[in-house]
């Protein structure tokens, strides 16, 4: 009893706040103020405003007058073909992408753990293609897809890959393009990879693989009971990561084509800031964010319950 | 305590989303403006064209928002600068380039913001700038004598539904180039005049010089505007046309189809350089100039730079003259014309109307011809001895036959999502993985659709 009392006493004097506390918080809050208030302009302000707009007849150039319209853009957008195609397209590229990045970041992580000479080298230098920015990741290698002269008909022609006659056009449809654009999307983000799992890799105690090797594991086993399930919080994090990045591919579809169904975050620019759909644009910016959202809660979920499991 | 914390945060954000000003519901479009329609006439605006001069516009600020992307020592600043001392306005200009310009102008009629007073309109945003109440209506401003001094194509181009929306900048659309040199070695003897003889001379180009690499044309057909453009001219050429008379889309029948089916088939013939579908006009004028191609459709401003040694392989070897025509008719081509507008939200208009007068004015429309080889609007200046002085590459004549057959597309305010079907159909077609009647059946009917949503 008497120390149920001092608990309680204890708890008391922990949640009572001074005067000079009060003075304290406002004083902070004062500094703060300037700071939330330009956050909240910039972005809660903008995603709230949005998701009020989703539910509005909103077309900024037509003429039309703004209405409320409830839930009918977000019926419209899961009507459109359009919309679908840029979906199944986006999804198509991340998961591609991602997945290429993730086993490619991985080994080239373990690599880069190794001890060779160079290696500081190659760490410093592996970084060059993330530093790049995107649109120009993008020119690059749209002047390596160009048929006839560009770099890969080139090697390909001289490899005797492809006849003297043959010359494709890479980047000549939409579906096609997908494909190229995961390429430069891998060739640019696997470093990124790279470095989140060798940071990963650096934290993994050495006495976990001596043990591993007393009990005689070799390289794959090591990796597998060891490498691995130590690596699961940097690949959690390199993933998510990734999986938004990705799915929000834009701007280096912009170089490669025209066509904004290549990628749900296209359309909706090209919604918002092409034909000034305001109204559908926002409905289209936050199924895309639900979507992300609920993949990230799968995902953590899934892993929390394999850890849970272990 | 804990729920103190939330009640606490919960009131903050309150504040905070009240203080930002976040208001919820989307603000009338048209960048404050209320609905309905646009002012016109010149009480209603307040600007009066022979106010121009007005003392008390001297010492005003306008600023500009157009393409240029030479920077503060270009030609453009130069011209500029000569209006400030004639008028006393100064000028602060936004040069961009013209792929970032449509987005900027938007986004400083959302932000309903007064910091520009003029931008330039292509030809297509005209519907946009009125129904958006983007720009201001010159209907009634810019007197009819002035008005009837514009070539009517480039006229026609600043209207929408007989609204004028901007001063007529300068006259343009997309002309025919070839290799003279090319065409010989073919044993070609003239350009072609239709577009039928220039599937004949492709075939016959392409058997011949072929084997060295060359293809007979190259197109600007990536999936994008460039695309839609050269279909719009070959629309015209075969007899079709993009809407019928109740505005319904009609270019998935008659010529319309006719156009495609023959682009098509310049495909399937092997005649056109492959790469044309990943092409815009900049990537098809470096084919040309590489001596890779013999033919190609373009706009003005070629000359310089394919008579440029530094640049190019085909010094001295090429020509221009019509786009062939198809039947009756003996050239069509898309018009890429353009115009300079006041913003609606601008605080200087009297100062920017002045500016508009003076680009509308002999004196600039010849300077832009000197400096920039941009062709004038104004009609009189191509009887010009000046301007004919001025023409070093000797083509202002071919390129002024040109204008005579220009075509314009439609400029309604869903262009732009218009365009965009089409193009994707367009390329669908020409990839070959569409025919062309189901290709643009299928763009018809989203149009109208886009159509109906816009008006419901």
């Amino acid at each position: 009893m008497a120390a149920q009392m001092a608990t309680r006493t204890n708890q008391k004097h922990r949640f009572t706040i001074t005067r000079r506390q009060w003075r304290d918080w406002g004083l902070a809050a004062l500094f703060l103020l300037p700071t939330v208030y330009v956050l909240a302009k910039i972005f809660v302000v903008p995603i709230y405003e949005s998701a009020v707009w989703s539910f509005y007849h909103y077309n900024l150039l037509d003429g039309t007058p703004t209405r409320f319209i409830g839930l009918r853009n977000y019926q419209e957008i899961l009507a459109s073909s359009d919309f679908w195609v840029a979906f199944d397209r986006t999804v198509y590229f991340t998961v591609v992408s991602v997945a290429a990045e993730l086993v490619f970041g991985f080994f080239s992580a373990l690599l880069l753990h190794q001890m060779f000479p160079g290696r500081t080298f190659f760490r410093a230098i592996i970084i060059i293609p993330w530093a790049l920015l995107t649109l120009v990741n993008g020119l690059l290698w749209d002047w390596i897809y160009q048929p006839g002269f560009g770099a890969l008909s080139v090697i390909l022609h001289g490899l005797h890959i492809l006849g003297p006659h043959q010359d494709p056009v890479w980047l000549g449809s939409s579906a096609g393009i997908m494909n190229f654009v995961a390429v430069a999307d891998i060739w640019k983000m696997t470093p990124f990879m790279t470095l989140i799992l060798l940071a990963g890799l650096q934290s993994i105690p050495g006495e976990l693989y001596e043990s591993a090797m007393m009990d005689g594991a070799g390289f794959w086993k090591k990796l597998r009971y060891v490498t691995i399930p130590q690596l699961m919080p940097s690949i959690l994090v390199a993933l998510v990561l990734r999986l938004m990045g990705a799915f929000r591919v834009y701007d280096i579809l912009t170089v490669f084509t025209g066509d904004p169904t290549t990628s749900v975050s296209y359309l909706t620019f090209n919604y918002a800031f092409r034909y000034f759909y305001l109204g559908k644009a926002s409905a289209m910016a936050w199924f895309s964010t639900l979507f992300i959202l609920a993949l990230i809660v799968v995902y953590i979920w899934a892993l929390k319950r394999n850890a849970d499991a272990q | 305590m804990t729920r103190r914390v939330t009640w606490m945060a919960a009131a903050a954000a309150g504040l905070v989303l009240t203080v930002s000003g976040c208001g919820g519901a989307p603000p009338a479009p048209g960048g404050g403006n209320s609905g309905g329609s646009q002012k016109t006439g010149a009480n209603a605006n307040g600007l009066d064209w022979n106010k121009t001069s007005d003392p008390s516009l001297k010492g005003q600020t306008i600023t500009v928002l157009w393409t240029d992307t030479n920077g503060p020592n270009g030609p453009k600043a130069k011209l500029l600068k000569q209006f400030t001392k004639e008028t006393g306005i100064k000028v602060r200009e936004l040069g961009v380039a013209y792929n970032n310009l449509y987005d900027k102008v938007m986004t400083a009629a959302m932000a309903n913001t007064s910091d520009i007073d003029v931008v330039e309109m292509d030809t297509i945003w005209a519907g946009q700038y009125y129904q958006g109440h983007i720009a201001v209506d010159l209907t009634h401003v810019i007197p009819k004598q002035v008005q009837d001094g514009f070539t009517p194509s480039s006229l026609g181009s600043v209207t929408y539904q007989g609204h004028l929306m901007a001063m007529p900048w300068y006259s343009s659309t997309k002309h025919f180039y070839w290799n003279n040199k090319l065409l010989h070695e073919a044993d070609i003897t003239h350009p072609p005049r239709t577009w039928d003889e220039f599937r004949q001379d492709s075939l016959i180009i392409q058997k011949k010089l072929g084997p060295k690499g060359i293809y007979a044309s190259g197109w600007s057909w990536k999936q994008a505007e460039s695309l839609t453009c050269d279909y719009v001219g070959m629309v015209g050429a075969f007899g079709g046309q993009f809407f019928d008379k109740n505005g319904h889309p009609a270019f998935d029948k008659g010529g319309g189809l006719k156009a495609l089916q023959f682009m098509v088939q310049l495909m399937k013939d092997k005649t056109v350089d492959p790469a044309s579908l990943q092409w815009t006009e900049q990537d098809v004028l470096n084919a040309f100039e590489a001596g890779k191609i013999a033919m190609m459709s373009n706009w003005e401003g070629v000359f310089p730079q394919v008579n440029d040694p530094s640049q190019s392989k085909i010094v001295g070897q090429a020509d221009v003259g019509l786009l062939p025509g198809e039947g009756n008719v003996v050239s069509a081509s898309c018009t890429g014309s353009e115009g300079v507008a006041i913003m609606q939200n601008s605080k200087h208009k009297e100062a920017a109307l002045a500016f508009l007068k003076w680009i509308g004015s002999r004196e600039y429309q010849l300077a832009e011809f000197q400096q920039e080889g941009q062709y004038p609007s104004l009609k009189s200046l191509y009887n010009d001895p000046a301007l004919k002085k001025a023409d070093t590459s000797h083509t202002l004549a071919k390129i002024q036959a040109q204008f005579q057959y220009g075509i314009n597309r439609p400029n309604a305010p869903g262009y732009v999502n218009w365009s965009d079907t089409l193009a994707s159909a367009l390329h669908s077609a020409l990839s070959g993985q569409m025919a062309p009647d189901k290709a643009l059946q299928k763009a018809a009917a989203k149009i109208e659709q886009a159509i109906q949503n816009e008006n419901s």
